[in-house]
């Protein structure tokens, strides 16, 4: 198992979003988490990077407490794409760029002809690399979100609703890239029957 | 040169002149007529204070006298600009900030007053105590900027930070874009100044300088001293600021301490 969620409660102020929830992640499972708005979705992702912390209960990684340096671990193994990508006024190429230069980086930087290659299967355009980020659209910040995660090659990636705003054609090339490593561990929020359909489990917050 | 002296009664005529700034302010409504008479008066009775004692400490001149005099003007500036940074004043702050301005003052002091000057005496109260005064006054400004615009900036922005947490970084690494334009924004204002200076202001201890029989080209020389100074102090101390309160405000999780603002 790669990660665990055992008894987890959290609340923001007096809103229970989880009592006592148990979840459990093996690796290279592709799982699609499915709720109500506002059931806890993205919470869910937010307390498994420990950017939440539950008022009760612990998730493992591997076996270990996702606290300290096992957290630290964890998210250098990490790709994540959020709803709203919000990276600041740099060129997009900086955007990409940018996260090649951490130490922990297991990826090497990509050339530009890759970045390309992946713009054209996503539907972005060639000229949108050297645009400043902020000023694209919510779907084109989407879409180098993607392209990011694809190029960051990490073994675990989560992603909030990662084709929300990709079109057919799009959503198949995205589906491929994401979904069609083996050894990946992808947990996503969904709630595109494209995506749940390519995705090897559900799991529904609604049934806990 | 001698310099005119000045009379109370002279400078009290001088204070005439605020009815012009008062009844612009007072005719436009600005509200702000009561902050200025209380501005005015806070200036004048501080100065006179800072008068008072500075009489005092250069006729003692104890090198441990004036350290403790720094230590006192390094204090205020810290709770200044913790106030100044919309920030709560917590221990998490307030002593991270004072390290910081503190070292900042005493590299540039030791480096400017003991290398460069070669004072005869160490921290001798006549050049020690005025330099570090607009050394400090110019750290307080600067570490206003860069505070308020590291913190609130993250706040604001803080999907950025934690996008780059999550996609591996260390704390430091995420924090990089935040650091680069608090130090931007920060530097700005000094450098504009000195890019202008001379040609659009004559600077305040050139003048004081000219006008207490100092030929200009000395006062030259020592204002062009103190913009390094002012410079390198501003940008060591809003670092410095930011490295240590990085240590106190962030928990285990890398996630910022919320407490820290006041809004």
């Amino acid at each position: 198992m790669i990660l665990q969620g055992r008894n987890l409660s959290f609340s923001y102020g007096d809103e229970t979003i989880f009592r006592q929830f148990n979840f459990s992640i093996q690796e290279g499972e592709r799982v699609v988490i499915k709720g109500e708005s506002g059931g806890g979705k993205s919470t869910l992702l937010r307390l498994i990077f420990g950017f939440e912390t539950p008022d009760e209960g612990e998730i493992l990684y591997n076996g270990d407490p996702l606290e300290g340096p096992v957290l630290r671990e964890f998210r250098t193994q990490c790709a994540w794409l959020p709803q709203d990508l919000n990276l600041g006024r740099g060129t997009v190429a900086d955007v990409i760029r940018f996260p090649f230069t951490f130490k922990q980086s297991v990826s090497k930087p990509p050339d530009e002809e890759q970045i390309l290659k992946l713009f054209e299967d996503l539907g972005l355009a060639p000229e949108s690399i050297s645009k400043s980020f902020s000023d694209l659209s919510t779907g084109q910040r989407q879409r180098v979100g993607i392209a990011l995660c694809i190029l960051l090659d990490k073994p675990i990636l989560l992603l909030d609703e990662p084709t929300s705003a990709l079109d057919e054609e799009s959503k198949q090339k995205a589906a491929d890239h994401l979904l069609g490593t083996e050894h990946k561990t992808v947990i996503s929020i969904s709630h595109d029957p494209f995506w749940i359909d390519r995705c090897s489990r559900i799991m529904d917050l609604n049934q806990t | 040169m001698e310099i005119i002296q000045l009379s109370w009664f002279q400078l009290a005529i001088g204070f005439i002149i605020l009815i012009i700034p008062g009844a612009i302010l007072w005719w436009y409504n600005t509200g702000l007529n009561k902050k200025m008479v209380v501005a005015c008066i806070r200036m004048t009775l501080q100065l006179l204070f800072v008068g008072y004692y500075l009489e005092y400490l250069f006729e003692y001149d104890n090198t441990w006298l004036n350290l403790a005099w720094i230590m006192v003007m390094v204090i205020v500036a810290d709770f200044a600009t913790i106030d100044r940074s919309g920030l709560q004043t917590t221990r998490s702050l307030v002593f991270p900030i004072f390290g910081a301005t503190f070292i900042g003052i005493i590299l540039i002091n030791l480096f400017f007053l003991e290398i460069v000057i070669q004072l005869p005496k160490f921290l001798e109260a006549q050049y020690a105590i005025p330099i570090t005064g607009m050394v400090l006054g110019n750290c307080l400004r600067s570490n206003v900027i860069g505070i308020n615009d590291f913190y609130y900036n993250l706040k604001e922005n803080k999907e950025r930070y934690q996008f780059y947490l999550a996609s591996g970084a260390t704390r430091q690494e995420a924090l990089y874009p935040f650091f680069q334009q608090a130090l931007q924004k920060s530097a700005n204002p000094t450098l504009a100044a000195m890019a202008t200076i001379g040609l659009v202001s004559l600077p305040g201890m050139m003048t004081g300088q000219i006008l207490s029989g100092s030929s200009p080209m000395t006062a030259i020389q020592y204002q062009i001293m103190i913009m390094l100074a002012i410079f390198s102090g501003t940008i060591l101390s809003v670092f410095l600021a930011i490295l240590f309160c990085n240590r106190t405000v962030f928990y285990e999780n890398d996630m910022l301490d919320d407490s820290i603002f006041k809004e």
